[in-house]
């Protein structure tokens, strides 16, 4: 338990130090946002309103009192309002938007780390046997790939050339929504490209780190001896082997979210997926402030959640971690 | 001791395969083990001990290989053993206590679970009750209260982590217990202990011991008869007894000089000078002859065989006997 707290006071701690920059950095660059408009506007507001640009982005008062307000603001997640789909809140557009990559990335990383754990504990265990001699170089080329060359790919041979899958848009237009087995299958049949695009560049990793842990373990004495006890070989793997050799590759689950959000970002840009990319990119491309610094706590926040969770699966798999709180 | 051997090995051979080299880490032995006998296997590391340890079981690991000679159990061929009779002798009839109790346990699983699969891979209709119900006598056979089956390895000492495993080689009533170093990563106190907890658990059940180490005063101590190895082959076999006050073969000499004595006058120690040979440039005749202070030509020339020594009532390899 005492490990779990110290990294969640650490997680606290850079998610403090994080937004603070998130609210420093803008303010540190020559012309705020509110300043944009006015410009753009060229002047032909009047000076309450150019008050209540000011008020609305937050940047009116002193530097202090901005930054109690934008802390403010946050606890009660108002990210403000939306200039492009004005005056939708930005919050609601961000976790509408949110929700959609995290069945991207959801669904990804379970698929990804699903195969390649299966693939590298199967080509340990017959090291040098068909399956590792064929996959294993196959999989190591298309780990070297990246997300978007994949996304074009696909994109260009499923929806061009022998257009099986939809291009756009999360799920069909014309559905009840809610959880239904047509809504289901309709938004799994949409996520089919956006979701093999990230797979196929990203299991690789997870074969290869597991396969590498796998083999290193093979030659750890307890493996020894539960052959020595007369154990079967599918308890020897899956019990004595896989059972170490997952924990590393859980740490390194959490170090690769960020790789995950990005090809995620990507390949709804590729697609057309209502997602947190492709809505990124429109508010870059539209300058609308609110939301692109919102999207980047929402990013922040997402690769510490995913931290702490591998820190509580961690825990929870391996017991030296727990009497080392303990201790 | 005139039941016969449990077990019989017979010109053991085990290669290690390399790319292009091929390297006889054992060559050729012969010894059997009586039951209810401890029987040691002495000689510094590298000479092959462990290597025929793990050969007993069929355990020798790639690129280890066992390319020649016979093991018999109880008069049965273990080396042509099919893989589900193999499965089935490993621990049931012949179980391992290993050097490094720190290594030897899996790290993430709790040690009831260690000790019970055990007994579930041999008895698969054991239910949890039994098993459990047995992994509490074993902790209790070696002192450990049951009470602390469900801790996970990291939280015992080196020494209980020990006795867990004896406690686990145990857990079928073997035959033959295989002790690989048991007691070399322990401080010696706790290897005091542990011998003679091992000792009391022998006299109780019965089981034969094959014994390993390269501390010659422990296994003298321990042992009923003690083989010498050297760079893989068996130089001599004799009473442990005689082991320490008649040695025959010169090795064994220089092994007894080594060590310090428990008791007595302090005696100037002697290594033995030189190192042992390595498995891909061995010496020609007798395999000591580069370091043996007494050897005569024919040694260089001619590999000795074990023969009888009347005065121990073993056996020897060397040209100086004869």
């Amino acid at each position: 338990m005492a490990f779990l707290l110290r990294r969640l006071g650490f997680y606290f701690g850079a998610f403090f130090v994080a937004i603070t920059l998130n609210f420093l950095i803008p303010r540190l660059m020559p012309g705020d946002p509110a300043t944009r408009i006015l410009l753009s506007l060229r002047g032909k507001l009047r000076p309450d309103q150019i008050d209540a640009i000011r008020k609305t982005y937050g940047f009116s008062g002193s530097l202090w009192d901005q930054y109690l307000q934008y802390l403010w603001r946050l606890a009660h997640f108002d990210f403000g309002i939306s200039t492009v789909n004005f005056p939708e809140p930005t919050a609601s557009l961000l976790f509408y938007a949110a929700g959609w990559t995290l069945v991207l990335v959801g669904a990804a990383t379970t698929l990804s780390f699903g195969i390649g754990i299966t693939m590298g504990i199967w080509s340990a265990w017959r090291r040098g046997g068909f399956f590792d001699t064929f996959f294993t170089p196959i999989n190591v080329m298309l780990n070297a790939f990246t997300p978007a060359v994949v996304a074009l790919l696909l994109w260009y041979a499923f929806t061009m050339q022998w257009p099986i899958f939809p291009l756009g848009r999360a799920h069909e237009m014309n559905l009840t929504p809610g959880f239904n087995l047509e809504t289901l299958l309709s938004v799994a049949w949409h996520a089919v490209l956006p979701v093999a695009s990230i797979v196929i560049v990203s299991f690789g990793a997870w074969h290869l780190g597991m396969r590498n842990t796998m083999i290193n373990l093979l030659n750890e004495d307890f493996v020894l001896l539960a052959k020595a006890k007369g154990l079967s070989d599918r308890r020897i793997r899956n019990r004595y082997v896989a059972r170490n050799a997952i924990l590393p590759q859980i740490t390194s689950l959490a170090l690769s979210i960020g790789f995950v959000l990005g090809g995620a970002f990507i390949t709804e840009v590729v697609f057309n997926y209502p997602g947190l990319g492709k809505f990124t990119l429109n508010a870059i491309q539209t300058r609308d402030y609110s939301f692109i610094q919102a999207q980047l706590i929402l990013l922040t926040m997402s690769v510490l959640v995913a931290n702490l969770a591998s820190d509580v699966l961690n825990v929870i798999l391996d017991p030296r971690l727990r009497s080392a709180g303990r201790a | 001791m005139s039941d016969a051997p449990l077990v019989e090995v017979r010109n053991l051979t085990v290669d290690y395969v390399g790319a292009n080299t091929v390297s006889r880490a054992v060559n050729g032995i012969d010894f059997d083990i009586r039951p209810g006998e401890a029987f040691g296997l002495a000689g510094e590391s590298g000479c092959g001990k462990s290597t025929v340890a793990f050969a007993l079981a069929r355990l020798t690991r790639l690129p280890g290989l066992v390319s020649g000679g016979a093991v018999r159990f109880m008069g049965e061929d273990v080396l042509s053993f099919s893989a589900e009779r193999l499965r089935r002798y490993r621990w049931s009839e012949v179980s391992f206590v290993f050097q490094s109790a720190m290594n030897a346990l899996n790290p993430v699983i709790k040690v009831s679970e260690q000790i019970e699969d055990a007994i579930l891979a041999h008895r698969p209709k054991a239910s949890r009750a039994e098993t459990l119900a047995r992994a509490a006598e074993l902790f209790e056979l070696v002192g450990i209260s049951p009470r602390r089956l469900d801790d996970y390895p990291h939280q015992f000492s080196g020494g209980m982590r020990q006795r867990i495993c004896i406690a686990m080689a145990l857990a079928l009533e073997p035959k033959l217990i295989i002790m690989d170093e048991p007691t070399t990563a322990l401080d010696v106190v706790v290897q005091r202990d542990i011998i003679e907890q091992i000792c009391e658990l022998k006299a109780r059940f019965g089981f034969s011991v094959l014994f390993i180490t390269h501390d010659l005063g422990l296994m003298i101590e321990f042992c009923d008869r003690i083989g010498v190895m050297y760079a893989g082959e068996l130089v001599e076999v004799a009473p442990a007894g005689a082991i320490l006050t008649a040695p025959q073969h010169p090795y064994t000499r220089a092994l007894g000089r080594s060590f310090p004595p428990l008791s007595g006058p302090r005696v100037r120690l002697e290594g033995i000078a030189g190192s042992p040979p390595s498995l891909s440039a061995l010496p020609e005749g007798c395999r000591f002859s580069p370091r043996c202070g007494e050897a005569i030509p024919v040694c260089m020339r001619l590999a000795p065989e074990l023969r009888p020594t009347p005065a121990t009532g073993g056996e020897a390899a060397c040209h100086l006997l004869s």
